[in-house]
């Protein structure tokens, strides 16, 4: 039987990475399926909100706030579902401590998403337009960062950790500059970096 | 080429299980995996999978557990960590060979 012959040290090596760097991306998925369908819908919905708001409080097309949170929105369904659909997988493939870390880390995000609506709705009918509009992106991009800091910890995943303080820098300069900005920091900086990141993730795979 | 390679481990040296072994060791400690899953991963057969990780049971390097999700039957297997320290073993042999012999 042809796997059962005694193979050399070279292919035995080979064999050995092959496998494992096959079962990495057969486990865990495509990393441009994972990071670039976010970083689509954040250059969307953020350019979408830059131009609503402009950068010297003037609108650089006719783009209402609701009509670019509503782009903002269904994109970042779209990259939501896809992500799901990961786990899903996942969750059929294997069984552990790995699914139970996944489970409690999806749930957290899940929770940390309804206090922050909660939070938001509480708080937006004080405040004008732009600055709830600031709030919302704000404190949504914040949850990100938290949460992809402590999943990079949770996981030993390292590039998810230091993403995560990459987009908690960029958001923090965002909000201290004003809705305008952050929109364009965030569409170019958040959105690109998901996207350049996947690319590269690809690539190292 | 034909080299001798006396010290490596005969149960992980054949191809197949060698290349059970590496996919199990992806996982993390505590993980199992779907045997049909891993039977899809690795392109073989059902029979041919089972009578490799008999093999891989036998010597204690693999844990196969017996399930169901709802009614049906579902079979997990894992590296158990007398596995996994002989797959760290073997890779460093392969490593030592490798240096020695001046190869890549």
């Amino acid at each position: 039987m042809d796997d059962e012959r005694a193979p050399s040290p070279e292919e035995t090596l080979r064999v050995i990475e092959e496998q494992s760097a096959a079962t990495t991306r057969w486990l865990y998925g495509d990393p441009l399926l994972l990071y670039v369908p976010w970083g689509v819908a954040w250059v969307l919905g953020f350019t979408a909100l830059f131009l609503h708001y402009g950068l010297d409080g003037r609108s650089y097309a006719p783009i209402s706030q609701m009509q670019a949170v509503g782009v903002l929105m269904a994109a970042q369904l779209l990259a939501g579902g896809i992500a799901a659909l990961g786990f899903v997988r996942l969750n059929k493939v294997l069984r552990g401590d790995s699914n139970a870390r996944g489970t409690m880390f999806g749930y957290a995000w899940f929770a940390g998403f309804a206090l922050m609506t909660v939070l938001c709705n509480r708080i937006t009918p004080h405040l004008p337009p732009q600055e709830s509009g600031l709030l919302w992106a704000g404190s949504s991009l914040m949850l990100v960062a938290a949460l992809q800091m402590a999943g990079g910890a949770v996981f030993l995943n390292w590039p998810m950790f230091f993403f995560g303080a990459y987009v908690g820098a960029v958001n923090a300069l965002g909000v201290l500059l004003g809705a305008g900005w952050h929109a364009l920091l965030t569409a170019v900086l958040l959105g690109g970096g998901f996207i350049a990141v996947g690319v590269v993730l690809r690539r190292c795979s | 080429m034909d080299k001798a390679l006396p010290e490596l481990d005969p149960v992980i040296h054949a191809q197949a299980r060698l290349r059970v072994v590496a996919a199990l060791n992806v996982l993390g400690e505590g993980d199992e995996m779907a045997f049909n899953s891993l039977k899809d991963l690795l392109g073989m057969t059902a029979g041919n999978l089972s009578v490799h990780l008999t093999k891989l049971e036998e010597a204690g390097y693999v844990a196969i557990n017996k399930t169901h999700r709802g009614r049906t039957p579902v079979t997990f297997v894992a590296l158990t960590r007398r596995g996994r320290l002989a797959f760290e073993d073997y890779t460093r042999a392969i490593r030592t060979l490798l240096d020695n012999a001046g190869g890549v």
